[in-house]
């Protein structure tokens, strides 16, 4: 059994190696040795206690509880003395912030899907609600139902992809790879009754020869409002409020009379160049964004004609409304710089993560 | 759109607006005349290229076919040239540049800059050129001829050089697809006079003898005018004239021809010169063709006719195709002396289906078959031949016999009646009925305005007019867009209720973004031979494909049944140029439906393939290089799960999905087929798109089913407030027991308390014995109602050994 002295010589040595323990692993050791549940050396001296005579009981237990404390409390101190040793010499180093870092992986939204969203956003914040619908589509709906009849000559705007079906086709319905969005105008006024707004996006497809600015598959939107007082200013407005948000701040924009068979009046809506801040010239020359007209022309639009309303019977007399059309490429185009519209379907992981 | 080359100088003569040809262009493309450019004839001569005259002309003293002119230009000493041109004689006045002057290589037709030139030993002081040097036209057999009347030593922009405004017509306005049209539009928008071209009085009586006109189907010919002139002398037509049609875009031939083609320009309205002493019969008839007439068109073709053709024929053939080509038989020649000249009306839809049954269509068909196949006014017929019987007794010493005219059902002009309101009602601007009346007025319609309507009639050539919207749109474009105030509908919102598939497709693409993989999109349509690539060997994956009956390119030619390709086709092409890829494309796949359209059914598809690591290509200070695995992918689509809040997967998982490798992959079947594939591709199918074969993986799923197994809010869960017990179990299996069969037993074993299960280590190795594997697990107890007693954790601990132990015959190690 270890005296009253033996137990100061044991404290006196665990301080003395507390003091000098060089980092917290060799003080946590050290705690170990002395103060460890199962065997430290002061936990063995303490479980004596109670094989001691009760008259020798107090003065023990006052020398064992007197060196295990000294020990705590040389432990404490050491401890924080180390820690706050560490954190100093932590502040005094620098790291090198122009190394690469340890590497996320990170995905990017396609800019089509993302124009994409960005436009039914804008448009859904004026009330239009996004709606999506067939892309291999009747002739009816892509033309007839629009005021395009067969051998119309509009239609040559509209060069069509032509579909055969293994399984044969719906009799006498003809159908094709629809060449604008236009046709969800009248399958959504089939389905519902005005008031009417939607923003139509989706893929549409043409006939044509494909270079720098033409795709003969691609993306176009489509706005329809339908209601009894809606006219020429509001279809103005909506398309303003919707370039401004779109381009931001100051964006001017041009409104001029166009050709649709299935709107009257019809126009083209077109903003100032972002380039050359509309005047067709930059310091390189020519602006190649406008094609040097200082305008980028943004989509068709104009009254819905009567002629469709009264197809899917809604009263001419009653409701009229506008509706509008635009390439998804062209504004994402224009919003990323994108030079060659075929970049959007080459899927180049190079071209896809700038933008 | 039909495109129209207006040179101003032709233009001036109609019209003379306070503006320039500039600001004019900008005033049509705003009133809905679309302006592509302007361009300047002459703008690249500068001051470097003047009208001279031939002084003298003498032989060169080395070369037989060369001359030498000295040509006089204004300047103090005239200059020498060489020339090879056999068209001139002295005192001719021509163009003459300096050297520096810009102009078109004959040969090559490449723009140049004149640089001095050593002909046999005689350097030549500039150059006199030729229409095509010029850049007027094709014409390059000799030196463009120039009228004395011009002064010597004047810039010839100034003598002759042009503006040309180029516009593309919508196809409703036929009327305006000529010089005249557009001047009438610029006289309405700057309400100025115009002018009318000059033209003859027709008589409208014609000898039967020398010709007569019959109409045999007057819906598709419904007038037919015809003059008759003799004393045509066939010649060069006058240069003013051949000068409008180059810049007009046409080629002059001779004046006959050419007066045709001016009017045509000038009006709008298309006429056919016939040599009258090749008509059979003195008669000219309107009717179809016969079954197996022919006809050979003045393009040297030789045509069976179709039955519904309708044909200009005389007494005893079709001599042309009414309305698209003339024929060869009764074309004029060099000795025509008496002409029969034509003007038609035709009936359009017939006229585009004649010309495109003979591939005489759009830019390949003739510039008559492309105005009438607009509807153009037959009030266009009568000016029409009256101003081309005046030019040619001008210009071709034709003297006019007689005239007729058939026109059995004169079309009325349009009218339309609106209320004063429309206007206002339909653009949202205030303008007053007098307002837009006057707007009419100056566009040449007759209006009266009463209280509350205004009756509107149109003029003959305007085709275009029928309902009160294109009164309104008249006025509009007369007034100007500009006049529409700006404002934002009002009134009740109709219900919002976006389609949940769309939400969830942007959800879903959200999270795959996230995950660090690129979104793609890919075309629709896809080469056929791709589909026989997407299985080892080459059975289809997905049912037939739609075909498209008229593509452009077979790498385009069917619908894609299947995103498969596509993506295979995406990283093949991608890993050309870099180690790895990760990417997903969510689009619809087309799949034909008996009878109706095709089911457009939205898919995800997800490709890995080649390195994973490191994410920056070669950059590994941080990291090992490694291969994309089939656990990225499954972590991948169930992390896809967790983060859209699927529920349990719906439908029977199945091991081996088509295309992939049999036993490195799984499908889901519900409703009788495959919702959902993922795996390693075919290591086979890998290979023939020269992709990692064994670093290769793909899923594909429907998103209505993944929808479908997605609740609409996730449900709450109330995290315990009590401790935990932590513990440690490996558990020693046979290989072919599946770990998931191990999991399982253990929640259910400590259902209530087992709060997750972890595989810590998948062992196999001496320590374990052949055939047999280890799983180190960490299996969290916790209790949501209370704290664990030791006893509880062994209580659990013993029903997860006996149900390992008796279960999956496992043996427990510690
Ligand atoms: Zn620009």
């Amino acid at each position: 059994m270890a005296t009253a002295t033996d137990l100061k010589g044991l404290a006196d040595r665990a301080v003395k190696e507390i003091s000098s323990a060089a980092d917290e692993a060799a003080l946590e050791a050290v705690r170990v040795r002395y103060l460890s549940r199962k065997d430290g050396l002061i936990t063995a001296a303490t479980k004596e206690i109670a094989t001691l005579p009760a008259a020798e009981k107090p003065g023990y237990g006052k020398a064992v509880n007197e060196a295990k404390q000294r020990v705590e409390s040389a432990l404490e101190e050491r401890g924080r003395a180390l820690r706050e040793g560490a954190i100093a010499k932590s502040l005094s180093e620098t790291a090198d912030l122009t190394l690469p870092p340890r590497r996320v992986r990170v995905g990017h939204m396609h800019p089509i899907a993302r124009t994409i969203r960005e436009i039914t956003r804008i448009l859904g914040s004026m009330g239009f609600e996004s709606v999506e619908g067939p892309e291999v589509e009747y002739d009816y709906y892509s033309f007839e139902a629009l005021n395009i009849p067969r051998d119309h000559p509009a239609r040559d705007k509209f060069n069509s992809f032509w579909i055969a079906n293994p399984l044969g086709d719906p009799t006498d319905r003809r159908v094709g790879l629809r060449p604008h969005t236009s046709p969800m105008q009248i399958r959504v006024m089939e389905k519902r009754k005005p008031p009417v707004r939607v923003v139509v996006p989706g893929r549409c497809y043409r006939f044509e020869a494909t270079d720098a600015t033409h795709e003969s598959i691609f993306f176009q939107y489509e706005g329809l409002a339908i209601d009894e007082q809606i006219s020429m200013a509001d279809l103005k407005g909506v398309l303003y409020s919707f370039a401004r948000q779109l381009f931001g701040g100051e964006r001017k924009v041009r409104f001029r009379p166009d050709y649709f068979p299935f709107t009257e009046p019809s126009a083209e809506i077109a903003f100032d160049c972002f380039v050359c801040d509309g005047s067709g010239t930059t310091n390189k020359g020519r602006c190649a964004t406008c094609g040097g007209s200082g305008w980028i022309e943004a989509a068709g639009c104009g009254m819905v004609h009567p002629e469709a309303l009264r197809r899917v019977d809604y009263d001419p007399s009653k409701y009229q409304g506008f509706a509008f059309g635009g390439g998804v490429e062209r504004l994402a185009m224009l919003l990323t710089g994108t030079p060659d519209i075929r970049l959007f379907h080459e899927n180049d992981m190079r071209y896809l993560e700038s933008v | 759109m039909p495109s129209l080359r207006v040179p101003y100088s032709w233009l001036r003569e109609y019209v003379q607006a306070p503006a320039t040809v500039d600001e004019i262009a900008a005033r049509l493309h705003m009133a809905g005349m679309e302006v592509d450019r302007v361009e300047r004839v002459g703008g690249a001569w500068g001051d470097k290229v003047r009208v001279a005259r031939i002084q003298k002309l003498e032989k060169h003293p080395n070369a037989d076919k060369l001359q030498l002119a000295t040509v006089e230009f204004g300047a103090a000493q005239p200059k020498t040239v060489v020339t090879g041109a056999t068209n001139i004689a002295a005192g001719d006045v021509v163009p003459y540049g300096e050297l520096g002057a810009e102009y078109v290589d004959g040969h090559t037709g490449e723009r140049v800059v004149m640089k001095p030139k050593n002909m046999r030993g005689i350097t030549s002081e500039g150059m006199i050129l030729s229409a095509k040097e010029l850049g007027l036209g094709e014409d390059h057999d000799g030196i463009m001829q120039l009228a004395k009347s011009l002064t010597v030593g004047v810039l010839l922009q100034d003598a002759i050089g042009d503006a040309v405004i180029v516009m593309e017509i919508a196809p409703n306005r036929p009327d305006a697809l000529s010089i005249l049209g557009i001047a009438r539009e610029v006289a309405a928008l700057y309400n100025v006079k115009l002018t009318e071209p000059r033209a003859a009085e027709l008589p409208g009586k014609l000898d039967p003898s020398l010709l007569t006109i019959r109409i045999e189907d007057d819906r598709a010919c419904p007038r037919f005018a015809a003059a008759y002139l003799e004393g045509i002398r066939i010649e060069p037509s006058p240069d003013w004239m051949q000068r409008r049609l180059v810049a007009a875009g046409m080629r002059p031939i001779t004046n006959i021809v050419d007066i045709t083609n001016y009017v045509m320009l000038e009006i709008g309205q298309p006429l056919h010169a016939y040599d009258a002493t090749m008509l059979r019969g003195r008669v000219l008839v309107a009717r179809k063709a016969k079954r197996g007439e022919r006809l050979r068109t003045l393009d040297s073709k030789d045509r069976a006719l179709r039955p519904e053709d309708l044909v200009i024929a005389d007494g005893e053939r079709a001599l042309g195709l009414a309305g698209v080509m003339g024929g060869e038989d009764s074309e004029i020649r060099p000795n025509t002396t008496t002409v029969a000249l034509e003007a038609a009306s035709f009936e359009p839809l017939g006229i585009r289906r004649s010309s495109d049954a003979h591939g005489l269509q759009g830019s390949s068909g003739s510039a008559a078959a492309r105005r009438f196949g607009l509807d153009l006014s037959p009030a266009l017929v009568s000016l029409a031949l009256a101003r081309a019987v005046s030019l040619m007794g001008e210009h071709a010493g034709g003297r006019l016999i007689g005239s007729t005219d058939v026109y059995p059902h004169p079309r009325d002009r349009a009218h339309v009646r609106l209320r004063g309101s429309d206007v206002p009602r339909v653009l949202g601007a205030s303008i007053a009925s007098a307002e837009s009346a006057d707007a009419l007025r100056r566009l040449g319609f007759d209006v009266q305005v009463a209280d509350d309507t205004i009756d509107t009639y149109a003029p003959a050539f305007r085709t275009d007019i029928g309902i009160a919207e294109d009164i309104v749109e008249e006025v509009a474009r007369i007034v100007g867009y500009d006049r529409i105030p700006t404002r934002l509908p009002f009134g009740p919102l109709p219900a919002h209720e976006r389609h949940p598939l769309d939400v969830f497709r942007e959800r879903v693409r959200d999270v795959l973004v996230g995950f660090g993989l690129q979104d793609t999109i890919s075309y629709a349509a896809i080469d056929p031979a791709w589909l026989t690539k997407l299985t080892a060997d080459g059975s289809p994956l997905a049912p037939e494909p739609l075909r498209i009956t008229n593509p452009t390119t077979v790498s385009q030619s069917v619908m894609r049944p299947t995103l498969r390709a596509s993506l295979l086709d995406t990283a093949s092409r991608n890993l050309r140029h870099r180690e790895g890829v990760g990417f997903f494309e969510i689009s619809p796949v087309y799949l034909p439906r008996k009878a109706e359209l095709p089911e457009e059914r939205w898919t995800v598809g997800i490709l890995l393939a080649g390195q994973a690591e490191p994410v920056h290509e070669g950059e590994t200070w941080l990291t090992s290089p490694r291969s994309w695995d089939l656990h990225d992918l499954r972590g991948i689509t169930i992390g896809l799960r967790d983060a859209v809040g699927a529920g349990p997967v719906k439908g029977a998982l199945q091991r081996g999905g088509p295309g992939l490798h049999p036993g490195r992959s799984l499908r889901i079947e519900s409703d009788g087929r495959v919702v959902a594939v993922g795996g390693q591709l075919d290591p086979r199918v890998a290979a023939m798109w020269e992709l990692p074969e064994h670093a290769t993986f793909v899923a594909e799923f429907e998103l209505a089913h993944l929808l479908s197994e997605t609740p609409a809010h996730p449900s709450a869960v109330m995290p315990s407030r009590y401790p935990a017990a932590i513990r440690e179990i490996a558990i020693v299996v046979d290989e072919a027991r599946p770990y998931g069969e191990v999991e399982q037993a253990i929640t259910e074993a400590a259902k209530g308390v087992a709060e997750s299960v972890a595989l810590r280590d998948l062992y196999r190795g001496p320590q374990v014995g052949a055939g047999k594997k280890s799983f180190a697990v960490r299996v969290v107890l916790r209790s949501a109602t209370g704290t664990l007693s030791e006893e509880d954790v062994e209580k659990a601990l013993k029903r997860i050994q006996g149900r390992l132990e008796r279960g999956l015959g496992a043996s427990l190690r510690s």
